[in-house]
C-alpha cells in the first residue's frame, strides 16, 4: 500500500509545479506580493468563469504595475454545499493566505468562517452576495440586486402594457441577492403595476437547471391557460423555466424575463422566446474584488459597498456593443 | 455481502496478525501521506505553512463529522453490512435539531431530539434487515431517500434558520478550528470524538457484544449456530450506529449553525471510504476504529494538502479516489494470503 500511495503522491506532487503557476499574474514572490483567495459559490456556471477572468485581469494589471499579486481560485462544486465552502475558508485561513474574497453561499453560515479570518488577521471582501453581519468585511463588491429586481419588473410592465397575469419562480432560501431581485421585482410590481396580478411567488426552484425545469412545469401545469409573464431570478432558473416554456408550447408567446445570460438564453433571445435579461457584470465582480482587497491590503481607505452596475438586454437592444459585451462576458480558461 | 467463505471465519482465529496489517497499515500511510505533501509544500517558495498546529486544529474539525459517522459505519461494516442512508441521515438530524432549537426549545432537548432521531434512523434500518430479511445495501438505499425526504418536510424544503441566539455558545465552539481556551489545543468536538473512538475500540475488542459483531460479520451462520442472536445483533449495530449519525447531525449543524436538508447528500462515501481506507472490509469481520480514523484524516490530510499546493479540486478527487482503489487492492492481496 505505502508504495502505491507514494507513486500515486509523487505523480501529484510533479504535476503541482505545473500547476500552481496556472493561475498567477506573474511569477509573484511570496515576500513582496499578495496571495488572495477567490472564493466562488460554485464552479460549474459560466457566471463564476467570467468573475474567475476578471480577477485575473485585476491580478495581471497589479503585477504588471509593480505589486505581484497571486489569485487562488477555489470553490464548491454546487452551489449549496456549504459546508465544502466553510472548509475552503478555513484550508485558506490555516495556509495563512493575505487576504479572501468570498461570495458566501449562505448568509448566516459563512460568518464564522470570516471571523475566524479576522481573528487570524486575514481580511474579507465580499462579492456577489452579502454576510449578514457586515462589520466584519472589508468591501461588499456586488450588483444592486434589488435594482435589478425593479428593472426586470418595470420592463415586464412595459411589454405587458401594466397588465396581466405573472409568475416570481424564486431561487433558493437563504441566498441573499437572489432574495433581492425577488424583493425589488415585488415591490415594483405593487407600487408601479397595480393591474399586474401576481398568480404564484412563492415558489422556489432549487439550485439545479433539473429541479428548476420540473418547477416551472408544475406551474405553467396549473397556470398556464392564463399566463402572460415570467419572470426568473437568475441563470440555472433562467434555462430550466426556458426548458419548461419550450416543453408546454408556450415559448416566445408570454413575456420571460430571467437574469444573467448565457450562450443557450441568448440564442433563445434573438428566437425571441427571451424578451427581457437582466445583466450584471461578472468580469466587473471578480475585477474590483480583488483590485479592493490589494488596495486594503497597501492600507488605502476603501468604500464599504462597491455596486458594479446592471442593465437590461432585450431582443432590440442585444447587439449594441455594451450590452453584447455583458452578454458575452470574457471568461477564464 | 454475507457470503460465507471459510477464510473469513478463519480470519477471526488469526485476529492477532490481522491487528498489526490493519491498523499499522493505514497509519503509516497517513503519515506518508503528511510526510509528502510537508515536502512539497516546503518545496514552494512561499510554503511552510502545511505542517503546522493551526492547519492541524483546521484539518481535524474538517474530518470530524466523518469521523464520528465512521466509528458507527466502521461497527455496521465489521458486522457485514453497510448503510448507504448515514448521509441523509446526518442532514436529518441537523435539521431536526435546527428546527427544535428554532421553535424555541432549550439546547439540551433539541440536542437529544436531533440524537433521538439519528438513533431512530438507525433502528429502523436494522428493523426492516432483520425483519424483512433485505439486504443491507438494499435496505439503506430506500431508506436514504427516505431520510432525505423526511428532512426536507421537518425543513418545509427549505433551509432552517434558528435565530444567532438560539445556537447557544457551547455548540458554536463545538466544531471551532481556533480554540478559546488554549489549552484545549484542539476543538472541543475534536476531544469527544477521541473519547467515544476508545470507547468504541474497547467495545469491539473486549466486550461480548464487540465479538459477537465480529462473528456476524465473520460468518453468519457460524455465528448463529454458536448462539448469537443475529438479528439482535444487528438491529443494536445500527441503532448504535444510529446514535454516531445523530452526533455527527450535531457536529455539523455547529458548523453551518442551520439546519440544510439536503447537505447529506454523497456524505456516506465518505463515511464508507474512511473504513475501508483504514483496512474495514466489505465482506464484513474486519475493521478497526483507529484505521478508520486514520482514513476519515488521510482524505482530508490530501484535501488540504492540495489546497497548500495550489492543485486544483478535480486532481484532489482523482487521488483520493486513486487511493480507495489502492487501499482496496491491498485488501484483497491480504485476503488472498491469509487463505493461502
Amino acid at each position: 500500500m505505502q508504495r502505491l500511495l507514494a507513486a500515486l503522491l509523487l505523480l501529484a506532487v510533479a504535476g503541482c509545479n505545473a500547476a500552481s503557476s496556472g493561475d498567477s499574474g506573474a511569477e509573484a514572490d511570496g515576500k513582496d506580493g499578495y496571495r488572495i483567495a477567490v472564493i466562488p459559490k460554485g464552479t460549474t456556471h459560466v457566471f463564476w468563469k467570467s468573475v474567475h477572468a476578471g480577477a485575473q485581469k485585476a491580478a495581471k494589471e497589479l503585477t504588471a504595475a509593480g505589486t505581484p499579486v497571486e489569485i487562488q481560485w477555489r470553490g464548491p462544486l454546487l452551489e449549496n454545499n456549504r459546508e465544502k465552502q466553510i472548509d475552503i475558508v478555513g484550508d485558506f485561513v490555516a495556509q495563512g493566505i493575505d487576504g479572501i474574497v468570498l461570495a458566501p453561499l449562505d448568509s448566516t453560515a459563512l460568518i464564522p468562517s470570516v471571523r475566524d479570518a479576522q481573528d487570524a488577521g486575514i481580511p474579507t471582501v465580499i462579492f456577489d452576495s452579502g454576510l449578514a453581519d457586515e462589520s466584519i468585511i472589508v468591501s461588499y463588491v456586488a450588483t444592486d440586486n434589488y435594482h435589478g429586481g425593479v428593472l426586470a419588473a418595470q420592463e415586464l410592465g412595459k411589454r405587458l402594457n401594466g397588465e396581466g397575469n405573472v409568475i416570481l419562480l424564486r431561487y433558493n432560501v437563504g441566498s441573499e441577492s437572489t432574495e433581492q431581485r425577488e424583493e425589488g421585482f415585488l415591490d415594483t410590481l405593487e407600487k408601479e403595476l397595480p393591474n399586474i396580478n401576481i398568480l404564484s411567488s412563492d415558489q422556489y426552484s432549487g439550485t439545479t437547471i433539473a429541479s428548476a425545469q420540473e418547477k416551472a412545469l408544475q406551474l405553467c401545469n396549473r397556470f398556464g391557460d392564463r399566463l402572460d409573464g415570467f419572470f426568473a431570478v437568475c441563470e440555472a432558473d433562467t434555462i430550466g423555466v426556458l426548458a419548461a416554456l419550450d416543453n408546454e408550447g408556450l415559448a416566445g408567446k408570454i413575456t420571460f424575463i430571467g437574469f444573467d445570460p448565457s450562450p443557450l438564453l441568448i440564442d433563445a433571445m434573438r428566437d425571441k422566446k427571451i424578451q427581457g435579461l437582466v445583466l450584471q457584470d461578472p468580469v466587473a465582480m471578480g475585477y474590483l474584488g480583488v483590485k479592493t482587497m490589494v488596495e486594503h491590503l497597501q492600507g488605502k481607505e476603501v468604500p464599504k459597498r462597491i455596486p458594479t452596475g446592471e442593465s437590461m438586454a432585450t431582443p432590440e437592444n442585444m447587439d449594441d456593443p455594451e450590452i453584447d459585451k455583458l452578454l458575452n462576458p470574457e471568461k477564464a480558461d | 455481502m454475507n457470503e460465507v467463505s471459510p477464510d473469513s471465519s478463519f480470519q477471526l482465529v488469526r485476529r492477532g496478525g490481522g491487528f498489526v496489517r490493519s491498523v499499522v497499515g493505514p497509519f503509516a500511510a497517513l503519515l506518508l501521506v503528511v510526510g509528502i505533501f510537508t515536502i512539497a509544500d516546503n518545496m514552494q517558495e512561499d510554503g511552510g505553512r502545511f505542517l503546522t498546529l493551526r492547519n492541524a486544529q483546521n484539518v481535524l474539525v474538517q474530518s470530524a463529522t466523518v469521523g464520528v459517522a465512521a466509528l458507527g459505519m466502521t461497527m455496521i461494516i465489521i458486522s457485514g453490512g453497510i448503510d448507504l442512508s448515514a448521509g441523509t441521515a446526518i442532514a436529518l438530524s441537523a435539521t431536526a435539531l435546527a428546527w427544535f432549537l428554532r421553535e424555541d426549545f432549550s439546547p439540551a432537548v433539541s440536542v437529544a431530539a436531533g440524537l433521538a432521531v439519528g438513533c431512530l434512523a438507525g433502528c429502523v434500518n436494522g428493523l426492516l434487515i432483520s425483519l424483512l430479511r433485505i439486504v443491507p445495501f438494499i435496505v439503506t438505499l430506500g431508506t436514504m431517500t427516505i431520510y432525505l425526504g423526511l428532512a426536507k418536510i421537518i425543513g418545509d424544503n427549505t433551509i432552517v434558520r434558528p435565530l444567532p441566539d438560539q445556537v447557544p455558545e457551547w455548540m458554536q465552539e463545538l466544531l471551532r478550528p481556533r480554540v478559546e481556551q488554549a489549552w484545549m489545543v484542539f476543538a472541543p468536538g475534536v476531544w469527544l470524538l477521541v473519547a467515544l473512538a476508545l470507547v468504541t475500540a474497547a467495545v469491539l475488542r473486549y466486550s461480548v457484544f464487540g465479538r459477537h459483531v465480529f462473528a456476524v460479520g465473520s460468518n453468519e451462520a457460524t455465528a448463529r449456530l454458536c448462539g448469537i442472536n443475529v438479528p439482535l445483533t444487528r438491529i443494536a449495530v445500527f441503532s448504535i450506529s444510529g446514535l454516531f449519525v445523530g452526533l455527527a447531525g450535531l457536529y455539523q449543524f455547529s458548523r453551518l449553525t442551520v439546519g440544510d436538508p439536503v447537505s447529506g447528500t454523497g456524505k456516506e462515501l465518505p463515511i464508507i471510504a474512511a473504513v475501508v481506507i483504514g483496512g474495514g472490509s466489505l465482506n464484513g469481520g474486519r475493521g478497526s476504529i483507529l484505521g478508520t480514523l486514520t482514513g476519515a484524516l488521510i482524505m482530508q490530510v490530501i484535501s488540504s494538502g492540495c489546497t497548500s499546493l495550489r492543485l486544483p479540486n478535480p486532481i484532489q478527487e482523482i487521488i483520493i479516489g486513486g487511493i480507495i482503489i489502492a487501499a482496496v487492492t491491498v485488501d484483497q492481496f491480504r485476503q488472498r494470503r491469509l487463505a493461502a
